[in-house]
């Protein structure tokens, strides 16, 4: 008896690519409509909690583009999110929920961290390459272990993943605050790595390198699932499982390909923070990026080509987040509630476009 | 002795959260409705049943406003999943962010940022007389808060209803065979939402519970996962409330253990004893669904004009 999710039957979030033209212009209306809606009834939130609405949206929406400092900042909150959505994103293509990006963004961030604190004489050329492999590699592994469990025992992978974030806490505790802690710094934090596993910084303000991967790696996400077999047997088990296996899929396989590679995705988010960003591994430093992906895969309707943009929103939204908290005084996790409504509204405007198709027949 | 007797009263207390979450997971699941917005749920749970405990006057009145909140959020899984047929697991997803968003904005709306946060108090442990002068067993399970009674009841009531009365066997085969239960006459639509309704009230009060048991205030960690895990204990239980309520003291004896080992100061790091419940519950769960046996409609939306 396997207990992992039977494909959703009417509404999938993952689209089929056909239907272009009539159905984009549907899709962007309906896009435009649940943000709307969620700022709407956010709004009368901010209201009757007795602040300007206004003030509020204007710090959000506006925080980003004020300054070069908060686009540089919200550009590099956008690579975890966009590599945490893919790592949720790709596994759902073949029918599977992986919640355990946090995890695996944690368990390739200490890898990474472990790489670049013990080899810190190492040569940029040498180290660097390193840092970011090893953080990649121990994502995809801890991944794995949900997907063997999965696939040997048929256990949950919602389940294994998720139980599996709060090992991995643990994890980077004790490395942070045993292995290799830093007793400056006041809180689980390691030593700073070698200067040569530091990703390279360009432009005024800096902006780390990371992005620029993020960027290929998004882009490559969508060339693969779009123009090649396995990206075609990952839509096929995801579609129609029974109808995949006929036709000489190896379902189980793609199944758990689809985890490992999320994982490494994730794995990869967690290198790059420490290589571009934290410069050593900190706890706590994946942040909220795990429900953020999430939203943003489901938002983005587990579309590789939508997700970098969607992401992008949404980082907009959290760098705004902190500011809407500082001048207008309102809570940050209104952030949450704006995006959960989108998701909600968004799922919402697909039964109503439904409805209005079959009786405008 | 009394070493083992505090140890097990502890665990019982411990018990009680998981029992309601995987009690409330198992019956909405029984008709076919998977929750996973537990987590969430129980966020919002402790923070809805703290604030008004703290500022409407006592426990009781946060416990039921805490199911209230998690029963409409029930509601609203049910609702839009046999209604609407919209994806169950992409909408208890968007419900755990919505109820883990609303949980700290409640929190910061009312409390606001401070040092110290306002404590309410605890439940009083309330002593069955007779039963709680038997040596041992009565300070274990006699000598316990009304919420472990409460637990302990609603899984025996959950039992019996749905084993022996004609309710719990509509109820089941709902989440067995729609379809079949359709064809006879049960409303689908309506059990589902009903159970979901129900489950989502049972979440919220194990949520509600763990300021008033351990905290006495909210903080953001406070589920720290029991959600999550009760979802594993549901699986683990077989969807059965009877072994629900056993497997509940496995969960429960592994946290307390973990606890009591940090504190013991026992030779290994303490940051591996905190994983102790999540890992030992992936091993358990590699074996124990060998013989698990799931709702076989349990995470699919039932529509009476398609053909399975």
């Amino acid at each position: 008896m396997t207990t992992t999710a039977t494909p959703p039957t009417t509404t999938t979030p993952v689209k089929p690519a056909a239907r272009r033209g009539a159905g984009l212009t549907r899709s962007v209306l309906s896009y435009a409509l649940a943000v709307l809606l969620a700022f709407v009834v956010s709004g009368i939130v901010i209201a009757a909690l007795g602040h300007s609405p206004v003030e509020a949206f204007r710090a959000i929406l506006t925080t980003s583009f004020k300054s070069s400092f908060g686009f540089i900042e919200t550009v590099q909150k956008w690579v975890p999110l966009v590599l945490l959505t893919l790592a949720f994103t790709i596994p759902l293509a073949a029918g599977k929920y992986n919640i355990g990006g946090e995890g695996q963004l944690l368990v390739g961030a200490t890898a990474a961290a472990a790489v670049g604190i013990t080899m810190k004489d190492a040569p940029m050329v040498v180290l660097l390459p390193l840092v970011l492999l090893v953080g990649v590699l121990a994502g995809g592994v801890y991944a794995w272990i949900a997907a063997w469990l999965m696939d040997r025992f048929g256990v949950n992978e919602i389940l294994s993943t998720v139980l599996l974030n709060f090992v991995s806490f643990g994890i980077v505790d004790y490395v942070a605050s045993e292995v290799w802690s830093d007793p400056a710094a006041g809180h689980p934090t390691t030593v700073p790595i070698g200067d040569g596993g530091l990703l390279p910084l360009v432009g005024t303000p800096p902006m780390h390198t990371g992005v620029l991967l993020a960027l290929l790696v998004s882009a490559a996400t969508v060339v693969v699932m779009r123009r090649t077999v396995p990206g075609y047997e990952l839509r096929a088990v995801g579609t129609n499982p029974r109808a995949a296996q006929v036709h000489g899929v190896r379902i189980g396989r793609v199944a758990v390909g689809s985890l490992v590679v999320g994982g490494a995705l994730a794995g990869f988010a967690g290198a790059i923070e420490v290589a571009g960003v934290h410069g050593k591994l900190i706890e706590g430093m994946q942040s909220n990026y795990l429900l953020l992906g999430i939203i943003i895969g489901l938002i983005a309707r587990g579309n590789a080509l939508a997700v970098p943009f969607v992401a992008f929103g949404i980082a907009v939204l959290e760098v705004g987040a902190s500011a809407m908290q500082r001048t207008a005084d309102v809570p940050s996790e209104m952030v949450l509630i704006v995006e959960a409504l989108t998701l909600l509204f968004l799922l919402f405007s697909d039964v109503v476009g439904a409805r209005l198709r079959r009786s405008s027949r | 002795m009394n070493e083992a007797v505090s140890f097990l009263q502890l665990v019982v207390t411990a018990m009680v959260p998981f029992i309601l979450a995987a009690q409330g997971t198992m019956l909405a699941g029984r008709a076919g409705v998977f929750n996973v917005a537990q987590e969430g749920v129980m966020m919002l749970g402790a923070s809805v049943g703290f604030l008004v405990s703290l500022k409407m006057g006592g426990n009781p009145v946060g416990l039921v406003f805490a199911a209230l909140v998690g029963a409409a959020f029930g509601w609203f899984l049910g609702w839009v999943t046999t209604r609407f047929r919209l994806d169950q697991f992409v909408i208890g997803l968007a419900l755990f962010f919505a109820a883990t968003g609303i949980a700290s904005l409640l929190y910061k709306v009312v409390i606001g940022v401070t040092l110290k946060p306002p404590l309410i108090e605890t439940l009083p442990d309330i002593e069955i007389p007779l039963l709680s002068s038997i040596p041992g067993v009565g300070t274990v399970l006699f000598t316990q808060d009304a919420m472990v009674y409460f637990a302990f009841l609603v899984s025996g009531l959950l039992y019996w209803m749905l084993y022996r009365t004609n309710l719990g066997l509509k109820l089941r085969s709902v989440g067995e065979n729609p379809k079949a239960a359709d064809s006879l006459g049960v409303s689908v639509a309506r059990t589902r939402i009903w159970c979901s309704t129900a489950g989502g009230a049972l979440m919220a009060l194990a949520g509600a519970y763990l300021p008033m048991t351990y905290t006495g205030t909210y903080t953001e960690g406070i589920v720290a996962g029991r959600g999550w895990l009760a979802i594993a204990l549901a699986f683990f239980g077989g969807w059965r409330p009877q072994y629900i309520l056993a497997g509940s003291a496995f969960f429960a004896g592994m946290e307390v253990l973990a606890l009591r080992v940090q504190v013991g100061g026992v030779d290994i790091p303490h940051q591996f004893i905190s994983m102790l419940p999540y890992a030992a519950t992936l091993l358990v769960m590699m074996f124990a669904l060998r013989w698990a046996s799931v709702p076989a409609f349990l995470g699919r939306n039932y529509d009476r004009e398609s053909r399975h």
